[in-house]
């Protein structure tokens, strides 16, 4: 076991992962949380169940590394868990929610990240915020890839296993509902 | 940066020709950035690791092996099929003697093969 693996590539980190070295693991998890906190958090919000999600995500990511076989990039691979793993927790609330509310689950993000950002006074961050949360989840992950990760639309396309032309489309309608959007904030 | 720069720079990271990497990084100088709490790698290895999970290996080791005991029971099932089929062809039906092998053989032959006589 090395004491470091500041600078080992990913093939290296993976093969000590799966030989069960603790530092291994934690190397990738500090290379890649910021990636996974910014698809979670911008798709769910700034709101304590995205420090779980993202725990889930590198749990995840663990026990199906053996899996993994090099066919794309690491990082695509765990951003297609913390896609999955995001879109099933709006699933699951939005079924809760629906049992005691009319009202659509997006209502209570938006709250979650307005309260947020009272405390953290970042105009940017609240403006992103805001209309991140008042956009379709379906639209709202396809602008996380490309606003927030800088994501090209093939690599959208790539992570969220989705045809070229269906993200394209619904890039252009995001567009559309994000104009609408930011004339209100 | 002014609102209505962060509203035009959010808009134009959607155009499809756009290069949206220098947008991501110009909005998380502008604090548009994310990340967990400072415990966040150490909560995960703990999950990890002192939760008693096994690792991926032995995981591994244990679907192999459950998938040949599988293909041993099914084995065994063939055999066994195999085996009523030859026994019902050779004694005519699944009596207890023709199951026991004695299906044609007489009383007395029995008597004699048991008394050596």
């Amino acid at each position: 076991m090395k004491e470091s693996y500041t600078r080992a590539d990913e093939t290296e980190l993976i093969r000590a992962s799966l030989d069960g070295d603790r530092m291994a693991f934690g190397e990738i998890v500090n290379r890649y949380r910021k990636m996974v906190a910014r698809t979670i958090r911008g798709m769910l919000g700034d709101t304590v169940y995205s420090e779980d999600l993202g725990q889930e995500v590198f749990v995840k990511l663990y026990h199906s590394l053996s899996e993994f076989r090099g066919d794309s990039k690491l990082a695509t691979y765990i951003q297609r868990i913390a896609v999955n793993l995001t879109l099933n927790e709006i699933k699951r609330r939005k079924r809760f929610l629906s049992l005691f509310s009319q009202k659509g689950s997006d209502e209570m993000y938006e709250m979650e990240v307005a309260d947020e950002n009272k405390e953290e006074k970042q105009e940017a961050k609240e403006i992103v915020g805001k209309a991140l949360m008042a956009l379709d989840p379906k639209f709202r992950i396809i602008v996380t890839m490309r606003m927030l990760q800088g994501y090209s639309t093939k690599e959208t396309a790539e992570i969220l296993e989705l045809p070229l032309g269906t993200v394209l489309s619904r890039l252009s309608r995001a567009q559309e509902q994000l104009k609408d959007i930011l004339q209100n904030l | 940066m002014e609102r209505p720069e962060i509203k035009n720079l959010i808009i134009s990271s959607l155009n499809p020709g756009t290069d949206t990497e220098p947008i991501a990084r110009q909005l998380e100088d502008e604090g548009v950035s994310y990340d967990y709490s400072n415990k966040f790698t150490a909560k995960v290895l703990d999950k990890i690791f002192e939760a008693g999970l096994t690792i991926n290996r032995e995981q591994e080791f244990i679907t192999k092996l459950s998938s040949v005991f599988y293909r041993i029971a099914l084995t065994g099932v063939a055999a066994i099929v195999l085996l009523m089929i030859s026994i019902f062809i050779m004694g005519g039906s699944f009596s207890i003697n023709s199951l026991l092998g004695i299906g044609d053989t007489i009383d007395e032959s029995i008597v004699c093969l048991l008394t050596g006589n």
